[in-house]
């Protein structure tokens, strides 16, 4: 009512402009365009509204039900996951630490919605993570035939989710704060030098992203390396790695999927990387020297550069030339 | 320093004997070493040096070498600002990787056809018993002492290059070096496309010819970063190298630029021949009949039939008085 003004506003305590406008044209684009304002927004109870206290809670049941149960429909599912997981906020981490922890709108800015080819779409796996909201009944033909029409899907590329775990977990000082591991620490550094980072980076689609590993199809169950509910703890990391490598076997988990080349923490590896690295200068300048000092040399002895008159050296060359 | 060395050129020099300085033939007379100087080259070639296969697998490395660097270097540089514009040409780094396969596949399958033809032609050599492995790439000492020889001689110690082979030892030094780039290329490159099946074999490998060797802990994390890190570094050396020293060589340097017709011909011109391979020119004399002609008749019109004439230093040799040095001076004395 009020927020379609598009400069309903005011000056906050702070004395920084805010901007109370909600742009109808980009709200109806939105997921979340069937859903009233009130029914996220609950504690608003009467027009004009008491100021704001509390933050929107994503695992409110609202009015829209799901058409095959009936039932109303709430994010309280993944929201359960999620408050298992490393993100969420713990009683006793430190202020700093929960203030730090992504919320769910931290992740899900409305819209993402990205143009796919509808062969493209991995129907299994998508479907798999309706799955964390919906119940299994009529969804699959539901959902195929949305997207058979609409061509859209909500979720992120893998270059845009790792730029989204970036965010923090590239802030090496922040992380430093919470007390990461060292591997925590350069985590997107090493993944960058991967081979899955170097394909993600450069915008391919079938390498591993951070939740590919990180994460099972319930996207949110993200735990500590020595969480035992963890995909990547040491028990669970054979079927992590064959979602994609099939032959995984108990040899390949071990080869590191944040490989560092540092010398702290891998020395041969730094050591043959360094010798590689002399190899190469030495042959590259060693060869080009050769080849400068016999141009040099053969130069000096009377050869010329074009090959006219049947030679190239400065004899019959210089004759011919002036007969 | 500088008169210890003019001391060393200079006896470098009487040294020389000369049965160095000539080469006698049967039928052809004494070859000057340097008559490459005086003969008549056809830039397309005049003696035979590539069979058809070697120029055709020449090409077909040459190529696939350039699209596996094209579509595997902004792969491993995958954050300069060029690389996506480069896979982009490819259609994206997904097809890109698909066509880096299929190249190296096709590489793969040429290094096998080369060694077919290699092997085959050996047997046939060694079947009628014309097999003269001073004659091929194989290594051996006397190309150590060639090279030492002509960086004396690029330096001004020694008058005349050495008198190599058919291979020079910069060729058989890229030849191994091409030898051991694409095992490891291909090796490593392997160990990147199946990780999982790679990384279970060679420990288990291992474990089978020697059961106490340590193949747990680390080693298959070791591999695979030697893998990664090999096969990135041996590439970009050996695009380096090529792009460097190999096209400057064979295109750039005097004599050979602006472009050497020998990868397409397969034929080599006969100053070159003469001054890098002489002794693959004496077997050409030999097995030529032509060339043999062409040289004789060359020797007698430059009047170089008798080697009594042939004076003690180089630079005082009929052949030199008639041509470029002599007439120099002259130009030099009328002008002063």
């Amino acid at each position: 009512m009020c927020h379609k003004y598009r400069f309903l506003g005011r000056v906050d305590e702070t004395g920084k402009t805010v901007n109370y406008n909600v742009d109808e044209k980009i709200f109806v684009n939105t997921v979340h365009k069937n859903v009233s304002c009130r029914e996220c927004h609950t504690y608003i109870k009467k027009v004009p509204h008491d100021p704001v206290s509390e933050q929107v809670n994503c695992g409110t049941q609202c009015h829209v039900t799901t058409p095959f149960s009936k039932e109303r429909f709430s994010h309280g599912r993944i929201i359960e996951i999620y408050n298992g997981s490393a993100h969420a906020p713990r009683p006793d981490d430190s202020p700093e630490l929960k203030e730090a922890k992504p919320d769910c709108k931290f992740c899900h800015l409305n819209p993402i919605y990205t143009k796919v080819e509808a062969e493209k779409i991995d129907f299994e796996a998508s479907l798999r993570r309706c799955m964390n909201c919906h119940e299994e009944k009529g969804v699959t033909v539901a959902y195929e035939h949305m997207t058979h029409r609409l061509g859209r899907k909500t979720s992120r590329s893998p270059q845009e989710i790792v730029e989204l775990c970036a965010k923090c977990h590239q802030d090496v000082e922040l992380m430093k704060t919470f007390q990461v591991s060292e591997r925590g620490l350069t985590a997107v550094e090493t993944y960058n030098q991967s081979i899955h980072g170097k394909i993600v980076t450069l915008g391919g689609d079938d390498a591993a992203d951070c939740i590919s590993c990180h994460a099972s199809d319930k996207l949110h169950d993200i735990y500590k390396k020595d969480d035992r509910r963890a995909t990547v703890a040491e028990k669970n990391l054979r079927k992590t790695c064959a979602q994609c490598h099939e032959q995984t076997n108990s040899w390949f988990v071990q080869v590191a999927v944040h490989p560092t080349t540092e010398r702290e923490e891998n020395p041969i590896v730094f050591f043959i990387n360094l010798s590689l690295r002399f190899a190469l200068y030495g042959t590259v300048f060693s060869l080009v020297g050769l080849m400068l000092l016999e141009t040099y040399g053969r130069k000096k002895h009377g050869i010329k550069f074009l090959l006219r008159n049947g030679t190239s050296w400065l004899g019959r060359a210089k004759q011919k030339d002036k007969k | 320093m500088p008169a210890s060395t003019e001391t060393a050129a200079t006896t470098v020099e009487q040294a020389a004997p000369k049965d160095d300085y000539l080469t006698y033939v049967e039928g052809v007379g004494h070859i000057p070493r340097d008559i490459y100087k005086y003969v008549k080259s056809d830039p397309a070639g005049d003696l035979p040096r590539y069979s058809v296969h070697i120029v055709i697998q020449h090409f077909l490395v040459s190529t696939t070498f350039l699209v596996l660097a094209a579509t595997g270097l902004p792969l491993h540089f995958s954050d300069v600002f060029w690389a996506p514009y480069l896979t982009a040409l490819f259609g994206g780094v997904d097809t890109a990787r698909y066509i880096h396969r299929i190249a190296a596949y096709i590489m793969m399958a040429t290094a096998a056809y080369h060694l077919v033809v290699v092997t085959g032609g050996t047997i046939r050599k060694v079947l009628k018993n014309e097999f003269d492995y001073k004659r091929t790439q194989i290594p051996r000492p006397k190309d150590l002492f060639d090279m030492l020889h002509d960086i004396k001689y690029f330096l001004g110690f020694e008058p005349f290059r050495p008198k190599m082979e058919k291979f020079t030892y910069k060729q058989k030094l890229h030849y191994l070096a091409i030898i051991w780039g694409t095992t490891v290329l291909a090796v490593a490159g392997t160990a990147l496309l199946f990780p999982d099946i790679v990384s279970k074999t060679i420990p288990e490998a291992i474990f089978k010819i020697s059961p106490r060797a340590i193949t747990d802990g680390g080693f298959p994390s070791l591999f695979q970063d030697i893998a990664r890190l090999m096969h990135a570094d041996e590439a970009v050396m050996a695009l380096i190298v090529l792009a460097f020293w190999h096209l400057a060589n064979v295109h750039i340097v005097p004599g050979r630029f602006p472009f050497q017709w020998t990868f397409l011909t397969g034929r080599i011109t006969r100053e070159h021949q003469i001054e890098e391979h002489f002794l693959e020119y004496i077997h050409n004399l030999s097995e030529i009949p032509e060339e043999k002609e062409y040289m004789k008749n060359l020797l007698k019109e430059k009047g170089f039939e008798r080697p009594s004439t042939m004076p003690a230093s180089p630079g005082e040799h009929p052949l030199e008085s008639e041509a470029g040095p002599a007439k120099e001076s002259t130009f030099e004395r009328e002008e002063s």
